[in-house]
């Protein structure tokens, strides 16, 4: 955990210089740059970079227009998300509804929150800006250099290349992830669901109220509360075992193929990298047919008398085997099928790393009279972990919300007979992520949609933080520069 | 020697037999598509009846429920677009994380690990609505920028293949007095051919697999703008997947074609970019 | 709503001037009041182009293009109109619409069960306000329009007292298929006599179970009843006694009765069709869809029937029904609301649902269109239409789907025993506490 404190005391403490560069420009800066924290181009003028100056201008004013044109009529609703009902009239002369001026919601949130993220970067370009400035004044008080605009561009290819790579990766992260995931978390403090939904109704906020009503305190009929532990439950349950079949299984396929005695490796790795490039909708959804309840499987295992001695032995009360209806079933089957659709890819990785393998090591292992399992277990996994470690954190992360599969191969298909789970909305082989998804989708739940997205983060961040910790054992990063 | 022998043939039959495991539902997928009968066939494995019909019909006459050539066109074009701008992004973040020094890197990588932890489907209607008043929904410009523009998170991999380029090559190259942005293109790239290679696949294949954000976006009804996965998704609808099932499999088939070529040629530079970048994971 | 009001004065005064007109000679009309002059001259002076958009099933899409044409020819003198035609199924609608109401289409089909929650989020005009818009130009009112449907289509168009959607067709019930040279006429009268046929015939009979739609049939038949209320939750008594004195543990027995003879299938929802087609069944509950996979599969046989009896308490009792429609509905946030409606009028009017029928076997709610021989001598539609005598118009919330068919499942999956009543009762309070439970 000592990285981790250390990596914020660093941030912070950057962020406390930040603000004292920016007082000690505003105190000592000299006329022009006072000025310019009116007219942000007043520094740039003074020290005759011009092109700098009616840029910077030009942004200033559009953040200006922008604050006081277009986003007063929304942020000011932003305590209450609006009040004013829709209402309609009929006009028959035009043959058109009437509208009156409603207020909607969400369009409210979006905006407003849009409105914060571009102030919030406006306010640290002009605390830059103030501070660059102060920065001009200091060169030229030396008689240093001062760059021409041409020399500025130059310098966004070489020093400041950072700048110029990273400019439009992060602009489209900001408008397409991280202002979309701080609507849905704002989302989970108000009270939008079915029952408030705009542009026909307002919702509002409600304060914590989601959070106790997940975790059983709210006192509404349909505890959240017993759903969630459950799916919460198979979620890691899915997790653990899919990332460490596909795992295990890459390697051991890997091994299989590259070995000595394999005729043709190429052509073997080919036909299990196929089912890669068929699309996993069409892949899964053909599965699911494939196991269906009147489906092809459950006619040759009866045809073959499987189903009938299933039957005896007492595994199964229906007259079909419920690959994909039953919980325990669909559970193991999930788990199967995702082996089926996930080693090929990490037998791929497995091949490319086991080629690094120090040759050396295997032969003076080999010498040393070891036989294969040893050699695996000593050897060949010992140098996998160590090198895919991280990798194996992410993978389990992503399986934790692993949507494809488990929607796929179950959605409108698998009915739970728990009566307790089905008045949640749940079912058993429902994951966290499927779970929000239906939802939203099916029951327009929004606020409880993101609460759960909420839950969902927290446990995602703290499973990575100590995973990555143990895992990553000081900063391997400059090893292999 | 004969026991050598037994050995190579148990050896391969076991490969043979896991491979036929890999490629019973491939298989199945791909006689379906071969049925003369439109619906599941859920009585024997093969069909009773061989026919093309389903491909002459997804081809060649295109109804209000199956206009394929549009679709493939769609999607081939939204791929296109979808993959340079995500492959460029992807190396463009790559780089500047792994090759250059400045004082938000850790913050910025520290936030994109973050970031990447948020179930991304939660987010989806918050987009639907940003296109919305961006007045890109219906429309293909809008599904490119969903599937590209947030594509720097996944810098990772590359990052991690950037990180085994040696140091001393670019050190050598400042002091010729290189710009960043000539090592960049110069240098590195040229020798990071494995992981553009993976950047490009990948990210091409995005489009063709999406159904969720595909179907949210377009949403005017109008069946001739859908991508493939739209399109083939809608096909098992209760009221359809009788009479378009196997056409649901012809398509499934076409689809994994291109993708399959592309993998089979890309195969080895796919391999070196994954595990290059696994390293670090 | 004060502004409402006066709205409306202005547009009653305004329909009745122009209905006036419309019903009189091409003489001058009266101009007693501004608004009627406005409006007449709206009428007859320059033509505006109304754009509009338009979703229907995939099926569909080519007759929908004729009604279209029809209608551009029918109004095409009071307007210039500009009509796209989408794809949307009726199935899902209601999923397509709610994510964003304003970008919807202006006239859509839906399956009749989404009505509830297209009103709740305000995503249907209601077509009793468009009452002058259909006097002005279509010459009726909306009084004909319900008039002219079987009345269960306009129940179950109908929310809180209000008519919101224009009936499309009486065709989303379902009935019995039977493959009559394997059982007889006289076998399929009751679940007993089939079921015994069936396993003689070495043969199955099918139903989906683990759906609030199919297996409500049960209770229906017994006197069961379900509701809405005016804030979305569903009211249900599944769990108690009926009007006719049986209790909820008997029917679910009775259900058991029927799931563990060995020569009953349970279905999953929308396998149906492919079940029939795989050729072990002799008999299916289903609706007219499966009409041509039922007629490929029982051949020479194919006979369709109502519902049979079952055993209750000892008693024959008819099993009831869901009688589902399909409704066209206006989008509340139209641009051109009046001739969405008109447009939507059109293609449910009694012209146009006969055309549905001959095109594609659809029966109509029109009672006018429904009439006809040619409907009459469709074996699954007559079949339908006997049944809907024992058809309920189901109008339930959201949280009514999830919680039935977890109780059909419990049902198949053997999970409750006939003997075990407390168990059950448990099943069913549990069940009717999931479907009560408050909208969010």
């Amino acid at each position: 955990m000592g990285k981790v404190k250390a990596g914020f005391n660093a941030f912070f403490k950057s962020i406390g210089g930040f603000f004292k560069d920016f007082g000690e420009a505003v105190v000592k800066g000299d006329l022009f740059v006072k000025l310019s924290l009116i007219w942000v181009g007043a520094g740039y003028a003074r020290r005759k970079q011009f092109i700098k100056a009616i840029l910077v201008t030009i942004i200033q004013v559009a953040v200006i227009a922008y604050t006081f044109g277009f986003a007063p009529e929304y942020v000011s609703k932003f305590a209450t998300l609006g009040t004013v009902q829709q209402e309609s009239v009929f006009n028959l002369q035009t043959m058109k509804n009437e509208f009156n001026d409603y207020d909607h919601s969400f369009l409210i949130l979006l905006i407003s929150v849009i409105s914060f993220v571009i102030w919030f970067a406006s306010l640290l370009l002009y605390m830059r800006n103030t501070i660059a400035v102060y920065k001009l004044q200091k060169r030229a008080n030396e008689g240093l250099h001062i760059n021409t605009f041409i020399e500025d561009c130059k310098e966004l290819l070489n020093q400041k290349f950072h700048v110029t790579l990273l400019f439009l990766p992060v602009l489209g992260v900001i408008v397409f992830t991280i202002i979309p995931l701080l609507i849905l978390i704002l989302v989970a403090f108000t009270n939008y669901d079915q029952q408030h939904m705009p542009p026909s109704s307002l919702f509002t906020w409600t304060g914590l109220t989601n959070f106790i009503n997940l975790f059983g305190g709210g006192g509404i009929t349909v505890t959240f509360g017993y759903a969630f532990v459950r799916i919460l439950a198979w979620t890691l349950v899915w997790a653990f075992f899919s990332t460490a079949t596909t795992y295990i299984g890459g390697i051991l396929l890997s091994l299989l193929i590259n070995n000595k005695k394999t005729k043709a490796p190429k052509i073997w790795r080919l036909l299990f990298v196929i089912t890669i490039a068929v699309p996993q909708f069409v892949s899964l959804l053909l599965v699911r047919n494939f196991f269906a309840d009147g489906g092809i499987v459950n006619t040759i295992c009866a045809n073959i008398g499987l189903t009938g001695w299933l039957r005896d032995i007492g595994l199964i009360s229906t007259s079909y085997i419920p690959f994909l209806t039953a919980p325990i079933w669909a559970h193991v089957m999930i788990i199967f099928i995702n082996i089926w659709v996930g080693v090929p890819y990490q037998m791929l990785i497995a091949t490319g790393v086991l080629m690094n393998i120090p040759a050396e090591q295997l032969e003076s292992a080999r010498i040393d009279g070891a036989n294969p399992r040893q050699i695996f277990w000593h050897i060949t996994m010992p140098y996998m972990l160590f090198v895919t470690g991280p990798s194996l954190v992410t993978d389990f992360v992503k399986n934790i919300n692993n949507f494809n599969v488990i929607y796929l191969l179950t959605a409108n298909f698998f009915v739970t007979a728990n009566q307790a789970m089905a008045n949640s909305q749940a079912k058993e082989t429902d994951l966290l992520v499927t779970w929000l998804f239906t939802l939203t989708q099916d029951y327009y739940n929004y606020k409880m949609a993101s609460t759960i997205g909420i839950v969902v983060f927290v446990i995602c961040s703290l499973f990575t933080l100590v995973a990555f910790n143990r895992m990553i054992k000081g900063d391997r990063e400059e090893m292999f520069q | 020697m004969k026991k050598k022998t037994f050995q190579i043939i148990t050896h391969n039959l076991l490969l043979l037999i896991l491979a036929i495991i890999w490629l019973i539902p491939i298989l199945w997928l791909v006689v379906t598509s071969f049925s003369s009968y439109p619906g599941i066939n859920t009585s024997t494995f093969f069909p009773k009846e061989w026919s093309i019909i389903n491909y002459k019909k997804l081809l060649f006459s295109a109804d209000s429920v199956a206009q394929f050539p549009n679709w493939f066109n769609n999607t081939f074009i939204i791929a296109v677009f979808t993959c340079i701008i995500s492959t460029c992004f992807v190396l463009m973040v790559a780089y500047a994380t792994s090759c250059m020094r400045f004082k938000m890197r850790k913050p910025l990588m520290n936030l994109a690990v973050i970031i990447n932890l948020f179930p991304g489907i939660l987010s989806m209607i918050a987009v639907y609505f940003i296109l919305k008043t961006l007045g890109l929904t219906n429309n293909h410009l809008g599904l490119i920028l969903v599937y590209s523009a947030s594509s720097g998170l996944g810098y990772l991999i590359a990052k991690g293949f950037f990180d085994t380029v040696p140091a001393s090559l670019r050190e050598a190259a400042y002091l010729d007095g290189a710009t960043e942005f000539d090592i960049f293109l110069k240098i590195v790239m040229p020798m990071s051919r494995p992981i553009i290679v993976y950047t490009i696949i990948s990210s091409f294949m995005v489009p063709w697999m999406d159904f969720v954000y595909a179907k949210i976006i377009l949403n005017s009804g109008i069946s001739s703008q859908w991508t493939v996965s739209i399109g083939l998704f809608n096909m098992l609808e209760k009221s359809l997947i009788n009479n378009y099932f196997t056409q649901f499999c012809a398509g499934g088939v076409l689809v994994s074609i291109p993708i399959s070529i592309l993998f089979f040629i890309m195969q080895k530079f796919y391999v070196e970019g994954i595990t290059g970048g696994a390293v670090k994971g | 709503m004060r502004k409402f009001k006066k709205f409306a004065a202005v547009a009653v005064a305004a329909a009745m001037t122009l209905s006036l007109a419309a019903c009189g000679s091409k003489t001058e009309t009266p101009s007693t009041t501004n608004a009627g002059n406005n409006a007449t001259s709206a009428a007859t002076t320059e033509k505006e182009t109304v754009k509009l958009t338009m979703w229907g099933a995939e099926e569909d899409q080519k007759m929908l293009q004729g009604m279209i044409d029809s209608f551009i020819a029918q109004y095409g003198d009071k307007a210039n109109f500009d009509i796209q035609l989408g794809v949307e199924s009726e199935s899902t609608a209601k999923d397509v619409v709610l994510t964003d109401i304003e970008a919807a289409a202006d006239v859509y089909a839906f399956a009749s069960d989404q009505l509830p929650d297209l009103v709740n989020a305000g995503a249907l005009l209601c077509i009793d306000d468009m009452d002058g818009a259909l006097q002005a130009y279509a010459g009726k009112t909306v009084a004909d329009v319900k008039a002219a449907n079987a009345s269960g289509s306009v129940d179950a168009a109908s929310y809180n007292g209000k008519f919101y959607a224009y009936p499309m067709s009486a065709d989303n019930g379902y009935f019995l298929y039977y493959d009559s040279s394997l059982v007889s006429a006289e076998d399929v009268k009751t679940w007993d006599s089939l079921l015994a046929a069936a396993d003689k015939a070495g043969k199955k009979v099918g139903m989906t179970f683990a759906s609030g739609w199919y297996n409500a049939s049960f209770f229906y038949g017994a006197g069961f009843t379900t509701g809405l209320n005016a804030d979305g939750t569903t009211t249900i008594d599944f769990n108690g006694k009926s009007a006719e004195g049986y209790t909820g543990v008997q029917v679910v027995q009775s259900m058991i009765g029927i799931a563990a003879n060995p020569a009953f299938m349970a279905i999953a929802d929308g396998d149906i069709s492919n079940q029939i087609a795989g050729g072990k069944l002799c008999a299916v509950v289903s609706g007219t869809w499966d009409a041509t996979a039922a007629q490929a599969a029982f051949g020479d046989g194919y006979a369709a029937t109502k519902l049979p009896t079952y055993t209750l308490d000892g008693k024959q009792i008819q099993q009831g029904s869901v009688a589902g429609f399909k409704l066209v509905g206006v989008n509340a946030y139209s641009k051109n609301a009046g001739w969405a409606a008109l447009l939507a009028e059109w293609i449910t009017n009694e012209e146009n649902q006969k055309i549905r029928f001959a095109e594609r076997e659809i029966g109509p709610s029109n009672i006018a269109a429904a009439s006809s021989d040619a409907v009459a001598a469709n074996i699954a539609i007559s079949a339908l239409s006997e049944q809907s005598a024992y058809g309920v118009v189901q109008l339930v919330g959201g949280k009514y789907w999830d919680p039935t068919a977890t109780l059909g499942k419990s049902i198949t999956d053997g999970n409750l025993k006939a003997d075990d009543e407390a168990g059950i009762q448990k099943a069913l309070d549990d069940m009717v506490a999931g479907v009560t439970a408050p909208v969010e």
